[in-house]
């Protein structure tokens, strides 16, 4: 594609391998329009439990180095996450937590848009909104419609080889990449 | 010049939240102009009935014209049985219904003041939600919570008494031109 395609990368943040998010996040290098390459962020799965002592001297451990590092380079980021407790996973609240503590956050005023699937009818609702309220204090800018919410996501990917098979949630997902490559132009052609 | 119109949540005269809108002009950073939008106080209760046989009533259109021709728009509410007040949430729920609404990429800022120690936090997290699906563009930072207002603003001169209050709205209307300038002016 063209020098002017988007550099965007997909946070996961579930951990299980067999994963509806993951499976989500796997599809969208596919479904986003031609002016948008997406790739997986570094993981965060190896990262400490979140304790200031762990930089008070100032340096950070290399894992939330890099994730960081690849939030800050890239054009727009997109979090694809379970709702577990009806809120943020720990997990990626932990990565958040310690990004957060960087002297330049890596979420300032980046394009950020938000995907979840979950088991029930709500599709991740109410973790999506806990997820906006954590990034409007590190002031990310929060991408708004459409909004990605899979419910029933078991009867949306196929159970074996985990493809996403539901053409509806394929549509709305290009649909919101779409969208989200316009939101990235706009947001960062005005800076 | 930057033209930014300001929504009062509450109606009632004395109201600290209109009180801290009135101070808004002599805090804003030089280039933006604050004026106070047009009343949200006639609009009937929402019905679709209404929409689908006379038309949008007449302040409704008012207001979205307004809204329109805005650089920005700043909200200053107080909160309501831990929501959005009624008139306001009824102002919102009727601009949302005009075809090409005009909160889409526009930017927004939320003031909120109470007698309570929150300011009014729980409001402005309900507030941005309905902005999310406004699809408006909301600023993040500074957030200004006027806690125990009571003690911050005089109810009987109508002024604001706490200088660090004070501090506080010129930071976030400095922070609010400088995101108007960055995101604002195209939907």
């Amino acid at each position: 594609m063209s020098d002017n395609q988007l550099n965007v990368i997909v946070i996961c943040g579930s951990l299980r391998k067999a994963s509806y998010n993951a499976a989500l996040a796997r599809t969208l290098p596919a479904l986003a329009p031609p002016g948008m390459a997406v790739k997986a962020a570094p993981g965060w799965d190896k990262m400490a439990v979140y304790n200031h002592d762990l930089h008070a001297d100032g340096k950070f451990p290399a894992e939330v180095t890099a994730w960081g590092d690849a939030i800050r380079s890239a054009d727009g980021v997109i979090i694809v996450s379970p709702e577990y407790n009806w809120s943020i996973p720990g997990g990626l609240k932990n990565a958040i937590d310690w990004v957060s503590r960087f002297k330049e956050v890596p979420f300032k005023e980046k394009p950020v848009a938000l995907q979840s699937c979950a088991g029930g009818a709500l599709g991740g609702a109410r973790m999506q909104y806990h997820l906006r309220q954590s990034l409007t204090a590190i002031d990310a800018l929060i991408f708004g419609k459409p909004e990605i919410f899979v419910s029933f996501s078991a009867k949306k990917f196929d159970e074996k080889t985990l493809e996403l098979t539901d053409q509806p949630t394929v549509d709305i997902v290009k649909q919101q990449l779409a969208s989200f490559e316009k939101f990235i132009r706009r947001m960062n052609g005005r800076k | 010049m930057t033209d930014v119109i300001t929504i009062c949540g509450s109606l009632r005269k004395g109201s600290f939240n209109r009180i801290v809108m009135n101070a808004l002009p002599g805090l804003a950073p030089e280039g933006m102009q604050i004026k106070e939008a047009p009343p949200i106080s006639e609009f009937p209760l929402y019905n679709a009935d209404i929409q689908n046989s006379t038309g949008f009533p007449a302040p409704v259109q008012t207001l979205v014209d307004a809204i329109r021709a805005a650089d920005g728009v700043i909200f200053n509410s107080p909160e309501y049985n831990f929501g959005i007040p009624a008139p306001l949430k009824n102002a919102l729920d009727w601009v949302s219904r005009v075809p090409n609404q005009p909160f889409v990429g526009k930017p927004i800022a939320i003031q909120s003041a109470s007698p309570g120690p929150l300011g009014g936090a729980r409001v402005q997290y309900d507030l941005r939600r309905a902005m999310v699906f406004l699809d408006a563009l909301t600023l993040n930072k500074p957030e200004i919570f006027i806690g125990n207002c009571a003690q911050r603003i005089d109810e009987k001169t109508g002024k604001i008494t706490d200088e660090q209050t004070n501090g506080f709205i010129k930071q976030q209307l400095a922070a609010f031109a400088k995101f108007i300038a960055s995101y604002g002016g195209k939907s």
